[in-house]
């Protein structure tokens, strides 16, 4: 907090705001006692398994799994048939993009497609009799790139979409053809962006108890109880509230834990025909072949500028590899496009985005949700921009930068930005680094972030973040939230706010998640939403209960009205006069007794409004990474970092380093490690072995300099401070390989043979051109 | 197929199984014993989610068939505190962050317990090779990287009396 | 899933050979590291697997100026890693078992099971070749020793006869001068080699190369030297310029498959670079 906002927001001398705190879920995870779905038994359980698709693209004809049911320890087995056949999607409120069957009925559009699922005694027999199950399929041809698909004579994926365009986006403001116009240049690139797997260390699983009274009970590993529950209602045809989600523990999510899979749905559907729980944890190569990924683009983008740098016209085109179904994607494909225009002022600029059905692995969000595309497309022709205008780079990426009451013209206003000290302390960090050794360089990539989104296409009738605040007689603070922990650590950063704005320490709060039974619904962890809307609705649950237990005390108190009351760190005071006051645990068993043995509760909620199309708030960025590449195989190494990093207030300290450690290594992997290669619509690496994440042999240092600001939307000035972080690391890294070598890598992740071939490409037209 | 009858001790408790020869090592702890600390995030031996200590030294619990476990000391992540009191790396995870959906965390645990009985002073890259086969895909490993360091600087160390 | 076996615990190598001959269909484990891998994969099935883990008179490293160096059949990565004869009479096999897969993997799996599974990813093969070691089998019927080039056939398929174990690595101490390295290409630091490579060389007076071994890992089906390359270089004066000529023989000679992770043309390129590269290591460690 800089000096400025303390005389500002007098109140924010924090006890328990970015103190170290020891995540409150922590004892239970580093003992082995978290309970995770993956650990779920209960009494009577089966195992189920679920039959895949080997076709990219075919009609089910028939389904005969008459030998199956006679395999000794089978108790059943479920077909799109056994199923409402309700076509579902998490867009809601546009029932054409609801597109998914989990188990379809007629046809099948991916491999790796659920079939058929199998319910036994063990995992074994489940497994087994997989192969007793025969489909008759009718193949259809397939086609798996977008630009492919949309060709007139390419094959219908889903009736009804020409071209098998599944959704388009356009964003625009200003006259672009007039701004082109005022340019001295204008350059054009086409890019390449892969696909990326969430791998979450837990595999989707679930667990699903369905009991006669008409009751269902779901274990399950995802990052909105809230939506499983709606969504589940809906295909099931059972109500709401008779559905129970609980998600304890959740063993990562990344964006791809919030839509229903094979796992809930199957086994739900099992319990419900055997009235038995049902188990199913899909296996790693299930995870990979039969979820969902990132989003992988073809990009187009066309920058105009100005001869000192100005920023005039930018216009993109995007088609996005969709895959089977809508699922986020419809989401991707806007942010994409509005944070392909981050975090600069452009006089004009349109965006035209075309997601593209194809017989692949559904697309979805992940982390980041479309940024990570539009920086590495961005943030590289921005500095090959700057080079052939011979700009500094990041010069001329500060005259163009947002600023605070910048107002993006149609979509969003910005209050707090600190991009422009982030470009101070990396400008500092380079010169710190001196003269790197020949075979290394240092890349830049600036980018931003939204703070939660002001999205409604689940068409929830609820708000978006609620909480409850429940203070029992000893001053035990009961904190039931519907925010997801998923590992990002939203049950320590909830209670920290619940503790600083009640004024008691994080050990007096219970924090409540994960099961919508006990919890208020709530959107749950995607879109970076939860510190700032979560936090909101628990600031405003925590500073209700107060209220009322300050009402009481003043009450007692006898003082003069123009006292004001307080509490910090279970003290009871009068704001002038914080030497003169009481223990807060005394009040409370006092409180309670003038209330009739009522608990005090506090209620408080979130829902954004006015604050514009996408974000009441956006965080800033500018990393470098510094970069090392052996020319004669092309591997990357890379060997150091800074991260200059505007999130607002920090709330959770250790959470926040966490978050940015975290985002870097999955940033670092799509930028030159994680690929993921198909052959007719099959997916060439899905294990560990082929598949690479980063190790703790890849890592570089991950040293951030935080950026002091204050966000006025946020929770005590709080703003989104995990996911944007996944933006700017790939761009850097080929920033990196620009200054080292002068080429430009258009494709991620960049393999090291890409290196090597662009390089190649490089010198041998440079030798022609001498000629 | 003859099922055997073995004896597994498991931090420091004998127990006796009746199990398929093919079970392995990470089935008997989790399926049959019931400790679910330890965990499994792939098949091919890649992850080290399942990772425990047999006789001190980390081993990747999907890739030992229980049936050869037979005679040793298997340490779980539930076999780290003594006395009721966490381990120092215990501690130290918590105080570095070191963990976040924490599905990782009990074979990292064990990697990094395996790593310091082995060697107690290692160097900032002995710590990464040390827990190279260990995949956690949230937290970027450099906080382990520190919580490890902090135990080997003896930060955590008991006060004798 | 793994398939259903029987379950076969031999005490004494005896009764291992005994076992071994009596049962068809028989799977030999160890450490298992790769072994249960393929057999969750359902890639193999076996009847019996007989599991040699605790047959303890195969777990020894001996060593001796004149016999040189003895690896049992069921010591680990780790035992070898971490002994001090192998360190001072071997250095290049510890860098080699220490840059073997994880810590975990070392600590159960086996040298001489890596070697069995015959992957010609594996690294302990071409630096073993390159020391010119032998590796001894046996069965009931009784021993023989070949040089451990000749014992690689196919992809995942050795010279072992039925009713045969490998029960020991033998590598003899190297020729005064020699000088042996090793180094893989690979995306993670815990990663098999995309290609490796292994040299061994041996110097006449200080420049000039009396003998030299070149061995590709992860280049063909299985481990294979590159016989044109070592000619080269026998009795050359030994220098950068002989070294890239070297690399480039030795590209020429192998003939790796393309995969997602790297193109033919990559491969021979990538074993043209290490190839360079580990001579010139190789040269520099012999020169001491």
């Amino acid at each position: 907090m800089i000096e400025k906002y303390a005389v500002l927001y007098p109140h924010t001398k924090f006890h328990v705001i970015n103190t170290h705190v020891r995540n409150i879920d922590g004892v239970a995870k580093v003992t082995g006692r978290a309970v995770y779905t993956f650990d779920v038994k209960l009494p009577g359980m089966l195992y189920g398994k679920i039959l895949r698709s080997p076709h990219p693209h075919a009609k089910i004809l028939n389904i005969d799994f008459s030998k199956a049911l006679e395999l000794p320890g089978v108790m059943g087995v479920v077909t799109g048939k056994d199923t409402l056949g309700v076509k579902q999607g998490i867009w809601r409120r546009y029932k054409d993009l609801c597109d998914e069957q989990i188990l379809p009925v007629d046809k099948v559009r991916y491999i790796g497609e659920p079939v058929a699922a199998v319910a036994a005694i063990t995992e074994e027999i489940a497994e087994k009799v997989l192969n007793l199950i025969d489909v008759d399929y009718e193949v259809l041809p397939a086609v798996f790139e977008p630009l492919d698909a949309i060709k007139k004579d390419a094959p219908e994926i889903h009736e009804g979409f020409e071209r098998n365009i599944n959704v388009t986006r356009h964003i625009e403001w200003g006259d672009v053809e007039e701004a082109f116009e005022e340019a001295d240049y204008i350059r054009e690139d086409w890019f390449k962006c892969g696909g990326q797997a969430h791998m979450c260390m837990e595999t989707r699983c679930a667990v699903s108890s369905y009991t006669p009274d008409g009751k269902l009970t779901i274990y399950h590993s995802n990052q909105s109880p809230y939506y499983m529950q709606a969504l589940m209602a809906g295909v099931l045809g059972i109500r709401e509230g008779d559905i129970r989600v609980i998600s304890h523990y959740v063993g990562g999510g990344f964006g791809g834990k919030f839509e229903l899979d094979g796992a809930i749905f199957c086994s739900a559907v099992l319990s419900m025909k055997l009235r038995r729980p049902v188990k199913i944890v899909y296996t790693r190569e299930e995870d990979f072949i039969a979820t969902k990924r990132r989003t992988p683009m073809y990009y187009y983008t066309r920058t105009g500028v100005k001869k000192d740098g100005t920023f005039c016209a930018r216009e993109a085109k995007v088609f996005t590899n969709g895959g089977a179904y809508t699922g986020m994607g419809a989401t991707a494909l806007y942010l994409t496009g509005f944070f392909h225009s981050f975090p600069y002022r452009w006089k004009a600029y349109r965006y035209d985005g075309y997601r593209v059905y194809t017989n692949t692995l559904p697309s979805t969000s992940m982390r980041g949700f479309g940024a990570p595309q539009a920086m590495w497309c961005s943030e590289q022709q921005i500095e090959w921009i700057a080079a052939d205008l011979g700009l500094d780079p990041i010069e001329m990426r500060r005259k163009n930068a947002h600023h605070e009451a910048y107002v993006i013209p149609g979509q969003a206003t910005i209050q707090s930005c600190g991009i422009q000290q982030c470009f101070d302390e990396i400008q500092k960090w380079i010169k710190t680094k001196g003269k790197l050794p020949k075979n290394r360089a240092i890349g830049i990539s600036a980018a931003g972030f939204m703070s939660g989104g002001i999205f409604n296409w689940f068409d929830t009738p609820y708000a978006f973040s609620a909480a409850m605040v429940i203070i029992n007689q000893d001053g035990t603070v009961e904190l039931h939230v519907g925010a997801q922990d998923i590992g990002q650590g939203s049950n320590t950063t909830l209670a920290i706010i619940c503790a600083e704005a009640l004024g008691v320490k994080v050990e007096d709060i219970k924090v409540h998640s994960g099961d919508t039974d006990f919890c208020p619904p709530d959107l749950g962890a995607w879109g970076s939403r939860q510190t700032l809307m979560a936090g909101n609705a628990v600031k405003m649950a925590a500073e209700d209960a107060k209220r009322q237990l300050l009402e009481f005390a003043y009450a007692q108190s006898g003082m003069n009205i123009v006292y004001d009351l307080d509490i910090k760190d279970r003290w009871v005071h009068a704001i002038a006069r914080p030497e003169r006051g009481n223990d807060y645990t005394e009040l409370v068993k006092k409180a309670l007794r003038g209330k009739d043995g009522h608990r005090i509760i506090g209620r408080g909620y979130y829902t954004p409004h006015r604050k514009g199309m996408i974000s009441p708030a956006y965080s800033y960025m500018l990393q470098g990474v510094e970069v090392e590449v052996d020319e004669e195989t092309g591997k990357i190494r890379l060997v150091d970092s800074l991260t200059a990093h505007d999130c607002g207030q920090p709330i959770n300290h250790l959470g926040l380093i966490g978050q940015l450690e975290g985002a870097f290594s999955m940033a670092a992997g799509y930028g030159y490690l994680e690929y993921m290669p198909y052959e007719d619509g099959k997916l060439m690496n899905p294990n560990l072995v082929d598949y690479k994440v980063m190790r703790a042999t890849e890592m570089p240092p991950t040293p951030v300099a935080e950026i002091d600001t204050y966000e006025p939307e946020g929770p005590y000035g709080a703003k989104e401070a995990g996911e944007g972080l996944t933006n700017p690391t790939a761009a850097a890294i080929g920033n990196a390989l620009f200054h080292l070598f002068g080429i430009q890598i258009k494709e991620c992740p960049i393999k090291p043979e890409m290196v090597l071939n662009t390089l190649k490409e490089k010198r041998e037209k440079e030798k022609n051109s001498k000629k | 197929m003859e099922k055997r009858l073995i004896t597994l001790n498991v931090n420091g408790i004998d127990y006796e199984l009746y199990i398929n020869p093919k079970t392995l090592l990470v089935e008997a702890i989790r399926d049959y014993i019931g400790l679910t600390g330890t965990k499994r995030g792939c098949d091919t031996v890649s992850c080290g989610a399942c990772t425990v200590m047999i006789d001190g030294m980390s081993v990747k619990s999907c890739a030992v068939l229980a049936v050869q476990a037979e005679g040793y000391k298997i340490t779980t992540v539930e076999g780290l505190e003594k006395d009721g009191k966490l381990a120092p790396v215990q501690e130290a995870f918590l105080d570095e962050g070191a963990y976040q959906c924490g599905f990782c965390t009990a074979g990292m645990l064990m990697s990094a317990q395996a790593l310091l009985n082995e060697n107690p002073n290692p160097t900032e890259w002995e710590i990464r090779e040390g827990i190279e086969g260990n995949i956690c895909r949230c937290t970027g490993y450099n906080s382990i990287v520190r919580a490890i360091q902090a135990v080997a600087k003896g930060k955590y160390m008991e006060v004798k009396s | 899933m793994i398939n259903d076996f029987n379950y076969l615990k031999p005490g004494t190598l005896k009764e291992a050979l005994a076992m071994y001959a009596e049962h068809d269909d028989c799977k030999v484990i160890c450490g298992g590291q790769s072994l249960l891998i393929i057999m969750r994969q359902g890639m193999i099935a076996p009847e019996y697997l007989l599991d040699i883990k605790h047959v303890d008179e195969l777990n020894y490293i001996k060593f001796d100026k004149k016999g040189g160096l003895k690896i049992g059949a069921t010591t680990t990565h780790h035992a070898v890693e971490k002994s001090d004869v192998v360190k001072a009479n071997y250095p290049a096999l510890v860098a080699m078992e220490n840059k073997l897969a994880s810590i975990q993997v070392r600590n159960w799996g086996t040298i001489c099971g890596n070697l069995a599974h015959a992957d010609p990813a594996g690294d302990p093969a071409p630096v073993l070749i390159a020391l010119k070691a032998n590796i001894k089998v046996g069965s009931a019927k009784g021993e023989r020793t070949m040089a451990l080039d000749e014992f690689f056939v196919d992809y995942f398929e050795t010279a072992l006869q039925k009713g045969e174990l490998v029960l020991e690595i033998q590598v003899p101490v190297p020729q005064p001068k020699t000088g042996t390295a090793y180094q893989k290409f690979n995306l993670l630091e815990s990663d098999m080699g995309i290609v490796g490579v292994a040299a061994s060389i041996t110097l006449n007076g200080n420049k000039k190369c009396k003998e030299a071994k070149i061995v590709l890992g992860n280049a063909g089906p299985i481990p294979k030297r590159s016989k044109r390359a070592e000619e080269f270089l026998a009795g050359k004066a030994l220098n950068d310029d002989v070294f890239t000529e070297a690399g480039k023989i030795a590209s020429e000679e192998c003939e790796p498959v393309a995969d997602i992770h790297a193109s033919e043309e990559y491969r021979k390129h990538l074993i043209s670079v290490l190839t360079k590269r580990i001579l010139k290591k190789a040269y520099e460690e012999a020169r001491g």
